[in-house]
C-alpha cells in the first residue's frame, strides 16, 4: 500500500460506511480530501428536448422509406419491361405517381425563419418555408418528392446554410455540405 | 441527291435540337445566374449532349452556387467538376459493358457517387454486377449514399454489388443506408455496418431469404471489470 | 432509477400500456414513452460519455434500437429498466469505439452548468474530476456514477448489473485511487 493509494478507511468514508468522525487523526486530512473529491461530483440533472422529436423523425423517415420499398417494385418491373421491348430505360412515366413524403424537421433555437433548398425546388430559399411545430424551436416541413436523388440544406434566417444532421452529407463544391435523400 | 437531302435535314435537325438545347438552358437559367456562368454551362452542355452526358446536374449545380451567394469563379469550378466527374462515370460505365451504353440517369447517379467519394472502378463494378440499368441506377444512388454516411467506398460496393447479385429488390436497396445507420447507433463503424449486411445478402444470394429477422432477447452481459 | 410500472399522475397510461398499444402499430404513442424517460438516464448518458452532446446521440440512439426490438421486451410494465439496459450498451459501446480520444474531448466539451450561482473553483472543480473520470475505464466510470452521482447502493447497482457487491466494491477502490492520482496530476 503506497502513499498513493487512499486508506482503506478512507475508502470506506468514500462508500459511506463511516463518517470523518470514525477516521483516526492520521488519516483526518486524507478523509478531507476524499471528501472534497465527492463534493466536486456533479449531480446536475441532464435535460434532453431534443431527444423526442429526433426519434420520432428518425422513425418516420425510416417508415417513408419502408412505404418506398413497397412501391419501388412496380418501377423495377417497368423499367425492366422498358429494356426487354428495347426502349432505352428512362424513369417509366408511372415514376409520378409514386411520390414519397418526406418530412424535413430542424430545431433550431433562436431562428426567426426556417426553409429548406435543394434540387426539388430549385434551391428557392423562399419556396419551401419550414413553420414551428410543437417546442418553438422545432420547424417542420412536409412534402412530396418523387422517387430519385435528391440534395438539400436547411437556411436559417435567409443567410445560414444548415445541413441535416440526421442525413447522410456530401461536398458541395463550395465548401459546404448538402444533405442527401435517396428515395 | 436524295442520300444528300436526308443528311442536310439530318444535320437541319441536329442544329435544331441543339439550338432547343441551349434556349432550355438559358431559359432555366434566367434569373438564376451570371451571365458568365449562363455561357458556361451553355458550352458545356451542348459537349455533354453530344457525348450523352446528361445537362441538369449541370444545371442544378449552377443554380445552388448562384442560390448560396458562391463568386462566379468557384462557381465555374465547381459546374467544371460536376461536368469531369459525369465524364467519369459515363467511362466508367461504359467500360462495363460495351452492349448497353449508359443513358444520361444511370450517368447522373455514377456522377452522385463519384461526388460522395467512389472512384471510377468502383461504378465500373457496380455495372459489372450484370443487372438492369435501373437497378445500377439506384445501386449507384445507394452506394454514393453509403459513403455520404462514412462507408468506405470499397466496403460500399461490396455491399450494393452483393446486394444487386442477391437480386434484391431496388425497394431493399434503398433500405441499406437507413440499416447501417441503425448499425452504426449500435456502436459499429461505418465499415463493420456495411460488411455485416454484405456477409448477409451474400448468405441470401447462396441460401435464400433468412426467416424474419430478431434481435437476441437480453442484452449482452455486463463486461467483467 | 428504480424499474416504475407507469406515471405516477392520475389517468396517465402505464408504460405497459403504451408499449403494447405501440406494437398493435399505434406508433406515435412511443413518443410517451420518450417523452418521460430521455432525461430519465441522461444524466448517467452525460457522465459516462463526458458530455451532455454525446448523452443525447446515445439516448437517441438507444431509444430508437429500443423501438426496433420492443417485442423483444419482456416485461412491457418493466420497460425502463429494459431501456436502461440498452442505453448502457450502447455507452460502452462509444467507449470501445473511442477510447483513444476520450479524454482529450471530454477535457473540452464537459458541461460544467454554466450557471451563474457556481463560483469558478466550483466549476473547475467539477470539469477536473470530469476529465479524471474520463480516465478510468468505462466499468470503473459506471459503478461511481451509479453511486454517486444517481445515488444508488451497492446492492442496487449489484441486482442492475448481475454481480456482486464484492466485485462492485474492488472496481470502486480501484477507481477511487485512479482518480486521486489523476487529480493529483491534474494539479
Amino acid at each position: 500500500m503506497t502513499k498513493r493509494e487512499f486508506d482503506p478507511q478512507v475508502k470506506q468514508l468514500l462508500d459511506g460506511e463511516l463518517t470523518l468522525a470514525d477516521l483516526p487523526a492520521e488519516l483526518r486530512q486524507e478523509g478531507e480530501e476524499a471528501l472534497r473529491l465527492l463534493a466536486a461530483v456533479d449531480r446536475e440533472l441532464v435535460s434532453l428536448p431534443a431527444v423526442t422529436w429526433r426519434v420520432m423523425a428518425t422513425l418516420e423517415r425510416r417508415r417513408q422509406r419502408r412505404l418506398t420499398w413497397l412501391l419501388a417494385p412496380a418501377l423495377a418491373a417497368a423499367a425492366a419491361l422498358a429494356l426487354l421491348l428495347g426502349r432505352p430505360a428512362n424513369p417509366p412515366a408511372a415514376a409520378s405517381s409514386a411520390m414519397v413524403t418526406v418530412r424535413f424537421v430542424l430545431v433550431a433555437p433562436g431562428a426567426h425563419q426556417v426553409s429548406v433548398a435543394g434540387t426539388f425546388n430549385r434551391w428557392d430559399l423562399s419556396a419551401t418555408p419550414l413553420v414551428r411545430s410543437g417546442s418553438a424551436d422545432m420547424w417542420v416541413a412536409t412534402l412530396s418528392l418523387a422517387p430519385g436523388q435528391h440534395q438539400y440544406a436547411f437556411v436559417v434566417d435567409g443567410v445560414r446554410w444548415v445541413p441535416d444532421p440526421t442525413a447522410p452529407a456530401i461536398d458541395d463544391g463550395f465548401g459546404r455540405r448538402n444533405s442527401v435523400l435517396t428515395l | 441527291m436524295r442520300r444528300l437531302g436526308l443528311l442536310v435535314l439530318g444535320l437541319v435537325a441536329v442544329a435544331a435540337t441543339a439550338l432547343a438545347a441551349q434556349q432550355s438552358i438559358a431559359a432555366r437559367l434566367s434569373g438564376r445566374a451570371s451571365p458568365e456562368i449562363v455561357t458556361l454551362v451553355q458550352e458545356l452542355g451542348s459537349t455533354a449532349a453530344s457525348r450523352g452526358l446528361p445537362i441538369d446536374p449541370l444545371i442544378q449545380k449552377a443554380i445552388e452556387g448562384n442560390a448560396k451567394g458562391v463568386p462566379s469563379e468557384r462557381v465555374a469550378t465547381a459546374v467544371r467538376l460536376v461536368y469531369a466527374q459525369l465524364d467519369t462515370a459515363a467511362a466508367a460505365l461504359r467500360s462495363a459493358g460495351p452492349n448497353s451504353p449508359p443513358d444520361t440517369v444511370e450517368i447522373a447517379a455514377g456522377g452522385f457517387a463519384i461526388t460522395a467519394g467512389l472512384r471510377g472502378r468502383d461504378i465500373a463494378e457496380l455495372a459489372r454486377t450484370g443487372r438492369p440499368a435501373a437497378a445500377v441506377t439506384v445501386g449507384l444512388r445507394v452506394a454514393g449514399t453509403l459513403a455520404a454516411l462514412g462507408v468506405p467506398p470499397a466496403e460500399a460496393v461490396t455491399l450494393v454489388s452483393a446486394s444487386l447479385r442477391a437480386g434484391q429488390a431496388p425497394g431493399d436497396l434503398l433500405a441499406l443506408p437507413g440499416r447501417v445507420q441503425s448499425e452504426m447507433a449500435r456502436g459499429a463503424t461505418p465499415a463493420q455496418a456495411a460488411a455485416g449486411l454484405a456477409r448477409a445478402a451474400a448468405a441470401q444470394a447462396r441460401h435464400g431469404p433468412p426467416p424474419h429477422p430478431g434481435p437476441p432477447p437480453h442484452p449482452p452481459a455486463p463486461p467483467h471489470p | 432509477m428504480h424499474a416504475e410500472t407507469g406515471d405516477p399522475r392520475k389517468g396517465a397510461p402505464s408504460d405497459g400500456e403504451v408499449v403494447r398499444a405501440v406494437l398493435a402499430g399505434d406508433r406515435e404513442r412511443y413518443a410517451v414513452l420518450v417523452e418521460r424517460y430521455r432525461d430519465r438516464y441522461a444524466r448517467y448518458a452525460a457522465r459516462m460519455l463526458g458530455s451532455s452532446d454525446a448523452a443525447e446521440d446515445a439516448v437517441q440512439d438507444a431509444f430508437v434500437r429500443a423501438y426496433d426490438q420492443l417485442a423483444q421486451c419482456q416485461d412491457p410494465n418493466k420497460f425502463v429498466g429494459w431501456f436502461f439496459l440498452i442505453l448502457r450498451n450502447r455507452c460502452f459501446a462509444e467507449q470501445r469505439k473511442s477510447r483513444s480520444h476520450v479524454s482529450l474531448e471530454a477535457a473540452s466539451s464537459v458541461p460544467t452548468g454554466d450557471r451563474s450561482d457556481l463560483g469558478t473553483e466550483t466549476a473547475e472543480r467539477r470539469r477536473a474530476l470530469q476529465e479524471a473520470l474520463m480516465g478510468l475505464t468505462a466499468e470503473q466510470r459506471e459503478v461511481f456514477v451509479l453511486k454517486h452521482v444517481e445515488g444508488l447502493s451497492y446492492i442496487q447497482i449489484a441486482e442492475r448489473l448481475n454481480t456482486s457487491v464484492p466485485s462492485l466494491k474492488m472496481r470502486m477502490h480501484r477507481a477511487y485511487d485512479k482518480l486521486r492520482e489523476q487529480l493529483r496530476d491534474q494539479a
